[in-house]
């Protein structure tokens, strides 16, 4: 399926998710898709770190529900991240790996093993049990309600594949924002969902 | 283990708990086994081993952003794989973060094959303008709360250094 369609659906089927996006095509396809710049944190240098990253996130805050982008180059370099995704098991975490089977962010160059790595196989090995996989939009959009509603324990892998970019999408607009604006816009979001105090600093 | 080395310990895990620190995301080093099991035993808080020192940097910017205390412990050979993540998370976005590691290749390592982290560690550090404290005595463990508290003013990361004297405190070199 195409990549921005993929997001594109996804946020129709977004009610109140927090979204960490990660670096490379994912922000430029999120922001493309949702323009938001408040509920979604664009974690853009982050190689391989954006799932972590929305542990951290779930872990701190288990009301909120949140959903994290990683593109499978980012995968690839940090695999063993899903071993820690599952010690850690939290139900409010959905990693959605997006599967263009190439480093997407610098010119779709060639991803190691392209052809056989099986993303889903690679997570129910290290004992995911809630695992999806979606190639085309009409699963996408018939069972995308079907993973959301779940209420099995633990979190969720949701594997996307898509096609590449292609070189007019690779021209999309990044989010337009610098490190700390991102931080406080985001940070200050989450603190009026949760009442807790992110940037509590006092003179 | 010595007992000193149990008390040191319990005064760090103590230390961290007093500043709000509840998630404490881990790799080890022979030094650190000690603390690593003390926090794992107790209830104040969530000790994540990671799979590589990179993660913790993700997980406890990410508990950050929750407004949960955090603190990545490693040894001084994972802190150097790290600087990627530091400087384009951290430095990029401006989230603090606390890190505790070990000085190894300084006097009293015994082992060469951290000759490379006494050479290389502090340098790495400077160059990163990234901050630092050693603490070689227990009497100065209360200077973590100082530390932790720095990097929500600084809003970027520091670490503290432990050393081999404050951690083993016992005869031996591993």
């Amino acid at each position: 399926m195409k990549y921005l369609d993929c997001f594109r659906a996804i946020a129709r089927h977004r009610t109140d998710e927090i979204v960490i996006a990660s670096a490379g095509n994912s922000c430029q396809a999120w922001w493309a898709a949702t323009r938001d710049s408040v509920g979604s944190f664009y974690l853009d240098a982050s190689m391989s770190l954006s799932t972590m990253f929305a542990s951290g996130l779930a872990l701190a805050q288990p009301s909120l529900a949140i959903w994290a982008f990683m593109g499978d180059g980012a995968f690839c370099m940090n695999p063993g991240m899903l071993m820690v995704e599952r010690q850690m098991n939290l139900p409010n975490l959905t990693h959605f790996l997006v599967s263009n089977r190439v480093y997407g962010a610098t010119s779709n160059a060639g991803l190691p093993n392209f052809k056989d790595n099986d993303y889903a196989a690679i997570a129910r090995g290290m004992g995911l049990q809630r695992v999806f996989e979606f190639a085309n939009l009409e699963a996408l959009e018939r069972d995308f309600p079907r993973l959301k509603a779940a209420n099995a324990p633990g979190h969720t892998f949701v594997v996307l594949e898509v096609e590449p970019f292609s070189a007019e999408e690779q021209k999309l607009e990044q989010p337009p924002f610098d490190g700390p604006e991102l931080k406080f816009r985001f940070g200050r979001h989450i603190e009026s969902l949760t009442g807790s105090s992110i940037f509590g600093y006092q003179i | 283990m010595s007992d000193k080395a149990n008390d040191s310990a319990r005064r760090i895990a103590d230390e961290l708990a007093s500043c709000g620190v509840k998630l404490v995301a881990s790799l080890p080093d022979n030094w650190i086994m000690e603390v690593i099991d003390t926090i794992d035993c107790d209830d104040r808080f969530v000790h994540v081993p990671v799979n590589r020192e990179e993660s913790a940097i993700g997980l406890c910017s990410g508990a950050y952003m929750g407004a949960m205390g955090s603190a990545a412990l490693m040894g001084a050979s994972g802190f150097m794989t790290v600087v990627y993540a530091l400087t384009k998370i951290n430095y990029t976005y401006e989230i603090p973060l606390f890190l505790m590691a070990t000085l190894r290749g300084a006097v009293g390592d015994h082992h060469k094959h951290h000759i490379s982290n006494g050479l290389y560690l502090l340098p790495v550090l400077d160059a990163i303008s990234m901050p630092y404290r050693i603490i070689d005595k227990p009497e100065d463990i209360s200077s973590i709360s100082r530390c932790y508290r720095h990097t929500r003013t600084y809003a970027r990361p520091m670490v503290v250094l432990f050393t081999r004297d404050l951690l083993r405190r016992q005869g031996g070199g591993h």
